[in-house]
């Protein structure tokens, strides 16, 4: 069975024919190549997949790509600007240590997009509990929170 | 030391834009043109003889493209050592783990191999297993591997002479058991491969490794081709962790089906198979007699140490030496007896793990607090007599230059105030130490060495080769700012070629701590050699000798004149106008007795250098959940020379993370008749960002090594040991009762209290 939709991707009108089994995951990563989205278990628990739906940080590999239709889709690929200018999310990863393998670092970036635009004044509790859902073996988290609190301080500017 | 321009700077990673971006490639990512989708059809008998494997109904599925079994692979087997060829790359006789790989597929899509996967029909007679190391010893059914009597695999023994008599002399002995069972990696990265063979009939091969020129060795022996035909290319790495040191399997597997069919073939393990059939950290039953004089010194110790290595030997005579190692470097022990017994069980197989032998070392020092106690000092003070002093060998004849193993302590203490808080902290709040020592690598015989090539271009911007893999760590960030460093350029100048077997020699690999001290100081010298050819160029320019140059900023000038400068791409015009390119090689083999041995001769120089680490914790145990809050932690290193510390910083919190809130409060797992119940991350507790320490202070120490790169020595391994042991300590602390089963889980720790309380 195979279905054609319509969604926004990282701002541009997308129509795609999926088939219905597809996860958001397969679509972005194998049909249409944007491998930025990483998959770490296929089982929603390491949140390395994490796209943003209709302004929801959610795990792409649970969720069906015909649930997209009519949707506006984020991902990691979509942040920084045409010329390359890194988001103040991804400038502040870089400056601050807040990725190591690299592996987590697009999950966690889209996780924490998810709650600065929403709440761009996150305290360290709420970024801590926005980030339960991304893995990261490497760091110990300390770098990762650090970053995302820097950007509070970043005035939201592109580098 | 200050005067370098970008060593020892905050510096951040030169992979890190390509990684926050979504452009750094994975195994996983890379599409090739015709590429196959890979599967492997596993064992599910923990010890099965094979009697026959059908592949006629796989093979006749529309899609697939080939399928191989143990017939294909003309009997090769793996092991890291000529004396521990245990493992076929594909089983051909019998399984020894639910995991054991019996075929391999490659079809059009993940669904046809699958599908292939289920038509496979192996026929197996099931054999008595054993899971447990010590039934393993005892059994009087089949023999796992038929040649090693009682399954057991590797026999490590380490004998100082005068134990026996120094126990007599002893005030006060203790023998005292620990038991951990296994832990996992967990990379971020399940593993995955890509291979090809291209039109020259090399094998082109992409995967997480621990070392590429590790991977190419064994892969061109299996296939009987040249090492020059193996190309295991640079890739990105999701984590190691120890995990991914040796060639697997399924590189075998994959190359062979990619072989047959002419096509690439891409295999990506699921999360329980990076679980189950990578590596695991070993069990571990470890008895610890240490006897004292009347201060605490420790006189005379022995030590026995039972570990369950699973199916297969994998690093096995590695892995039964380095928790006693990492031991016998931290403390003096006087006189020492060690019999560490690697068994075979039918489980999965086991190799060297970032905190491996956390139950060995966390045992050691609960001991060393019960003798405190005994004598009437505390556990900064029993450490303080027994620490390891510069100068000194150890039990096994390693000489130790550079060391600041009683800094470390000094300063952890100092910061996290332990001496105020000992004995005064409210009931149910604790506070323990931890000390711990790595080894920055070990003999590895033509192996052990890294050389380096750097090239200028015309453009006045360089290119360096390193084998040195990066796995995640910052290793490439490490190669950059050595050869930025020594050039005079700036990072971005530098564009790096590593970890490919094609275009870079031989380095000892990401393991054991070794990349900085062996592959970093290699760049370091093939940048100095480069240097001195610019230098002979702009001295005869600027009119000095070479030795009162300085290269900086991209720019060539006199130290004491520094406006007599010229750009160091002009110095490289001239010399190619001249007709000298200017490129420069340089290599760096650690002084280490080549004639130790593991097994045969366990003494003798191990490498040139050992970093030494001080974890504290602070505690509080809920009594009715047997929850432990962390409410601080402090991590001391010694690392020689903090190259950068905001990468060091990041290595300290973790190992604070995986060595102590996950390897000493979650992390293990759980088996039903050999099989592992938790390979899943929704089922084996791996620390969140909601569950680390509030509070971490790092403190770096610096001790300057003689022989190391600018003195560096490595960052961050001896904080995720000492990280094992300090938590225990203070969860012992907290509830007064002193663990000996690891991890220490609500379950275990509500029982403690529960018996003291009775």
């Amino acid at each position: 069975m195979a279905t054609n939709i319509s969604f926004i991707l990282n701002g541009d009108e997308i129509s795609y024919e999926v088939k219905d089994h597809w996860t958001l995951s397969h679509l972005l990563r194998e049909e249409m190549g944007l491998i930025g989205t990483k998959e770490g278990c296929g089982n929603g628990e390491c949140g390395a997949c994490t796209v943003i739906v209709d302004k929801l940080a959610v795990n792409s590999c649970l969720y069906l790509a015909i649930e997209v239709e009519g949707k506006i889709v984020e991902t990691i690929e979509g942040l920084a600007s045409t010329s390359g200018a890194l988001h103040p999310i991804q400038q502040s990863f870089v400056k601050n240590g807040g990725i190591q393998c690299g592996f987590c670092s697009p999950g966690m970036i889209m996780s924490s997009k998810a709650l600065l635009d929403k709440n761009p004044d996150a305290n360290h509790e709420e970024i801590k509990h926005a980030l339960a859902g991304n893995i990261c073996r490497c760091t110990g988290y300390v770098q990762i929170l650090e970053s995302v609190e820097a950007v509070k301080n970043m005035g939201g500017q592109n580098e | 030391m200050s005067d370098y321009a970008i060593i020892g700077k905050r510096m951040p990673r030169v992979d890190s834009r390509a990684k926050v971006m979504g452009k750094a490639k994975f195994t996983a990512d890379l599409k090739l043109p015709g590429m196959l989708v890979g599967k492997i059809k596993r064992s599910p008998y923990a010890h099965a003889r094979i009697l026959n494997i059908d592949t006629s109904k796989a093979e006749a599925l529309p899609g697939v493209k080939s399928v191989v079994t143990g017939k294909d692979t003309e009997g090769v087997k793996w092991g890291v050592f000529a004396y521990t060829r245990d493992q076929e790359f594909i089983q051909t006789q019998k399984v020894r783990y639910i995991g054991d790989e019996v075929a391999g597929v490659a079809a059009v899509d993940e669904e046809t191999a699958l599908k292939a996967l289920d038509l496979i029909e192996v026929t197996y007679e099931e054999l008595p297993a054993v899971f447990d190391s010590m039934e393993a010893m005892a059994s009087e059914t089949e023999l796992i591997h038929g040649d090693f009597p009682n399954n057991i695999n590797v026999h490590v023994n380490i004998d100082t002479g005068n134990v026996d008599e120094n126990f007599k002399k002893a005030h006060y002995i203790r023998e005292d058991t620990f038991v951990a069972p296994e832990e996992s990696y967990f990379q971020a990265e399940p593993y995955a491969i890509v291979a090809r063979f291209d039109h020259e009939d090399c094998l082109e091969i992409w995967c997480p490794n621990g070392g590429p020129h590790m991977k190419s060795k064994p892969l061109s022996n299996a296939f009987k081709i040249p090492l020059h035909k193996v190309k295991v290319r640079k890739i990105a790495i999701g984590g190691a962790f120890g995990g991914r040191s040796e060639i697997c399997p399924v590189d075998y597997i994959c190359a062979l089906l990619a072989k047959k069919t002419k096509k690439p073939v891409r295999i990506q393990f699921t999360r329980e198979e990076n679980t189950i059939a990578t590596r695991q950290g070993h069990a571990m039953i470890t008895t610890h007699k240490t006897g004292v004089d009347k201060d605490g010194r420790v006189l005379a110790r022995e030590t026995t140490c039972y570990m369950d290595g699973g199916a297969y030997s994998s690093t096995g005579p590695i892995a039964t030496s380095v928790p006693f190692l990492s031991m016998e470097q931290a403390y003096r022990m006087g006189s020492v007896r060690y019999n560490g017994y690697r068994i075979y069980t039918n489980k999965p197989i086991r190799g060297m793990i970032r905190t491996h032998g956390r139950g060995f070392a966390a045992g050691l020092d609960t001991q060393l607090d019960m003798i405190a106690e005994h004598i009437g000092i505390d556990p900064v003070e029993i450490r303080l007599r027994n620490s390891r002093q510069p100068g000194e060998y150890t039990s096994t004849k390693s000489y130790v230059d550079s060391c600041a193993m009683d800094e470390t302590i000094h300063k952890a203490v100092e910061k996290s105030r332990f001496k105020e808080k000992w004995g005064k902290l409210p009931p149910l709040h604790g506070i323990g130490i931890g000390t711990n020592s790595v080894q920055t690598g070990f003999p590895m015989g033509i192996r052990g060495g890294s050389q380096s090539f750097i090239k200028f271009n015309e453009d006045g911007e360089a290119t360096v080769m390193s084998g040195v893999v990066d796995n995640g760590q910052g290793n490439d960030n490490m190669l950059v700012q050595i050869a930025a460093e020594e050039l005079g350029l700036l990072p971005e100048d530098i564009h790096l070629v590593s970890a490919d077997t094609e275009t870079t020699s031989s380095d000892p690999g990401s393991y054991s701590q070794v990349s900085t001290f062996v592959g970093g100081h290699a760049v370091k010298i093939a940048a100095q050699n480069c240097r001195a050819k610019l230098f002979k160029v702009a001295s005869k320019v600027l009119k000095v000798s070479p030795d009162k140059l300085v290269a900086q900023n991209r720019l060539i000038f006199v130290r004491d004149d520094p406006e007599k400068s010229i750009p160091i791409k002009k110095v490289v015009r001239i010399s190619l106008l001249n007709f000298n390119s200017v490129n420069a090689e340089g290599g760096y083999w650690p002084k280490v007795d080549m004639k130790r041995e593991w097994v045969k001769n366990p003494y003798g120089q191990m490498c040139e250098a050992f970093s030494f680490g001080t974890t504290i914790v602070e505690v509080k145990v809920d009594p009715n959940t047997g929850q432990v809050e962390v409410l601080e932690a402090t991590a001391a290193q010694d690392v020689g020379y903090a190259l950068n510390p905001l990468v060091l910083e990041g290595q300290f919190e973790g190992s604070i993370a995986m060595g102590g809130q996950g390897g000493m409060l979650t992390e293990y797992h759980e088996w039903n008749g050999g099989r592992c119940i938790n390979p899943t991350m929704l089922d084996y507790k791996l620390p969140l960002a909601c569950d680390m320490p509030p509070k971490i202070n790092n403190i770096i120490v610096e001790s300057v090594d003689p022989k190391g790169p600018y003195g560096a020595k490595e960052a961050g391994m001896s904080i995720a040991m000492s990280a094992a042991q300090a938590y225990s300590a203070a969860v012992s602390n907290a509830i007064g009762v002193y663990m000996d089963s690891f991890p220490l889980t609500p379950d275990k720790i509500l029982a403690a209290i529960k018996s003291k309380e009775s």
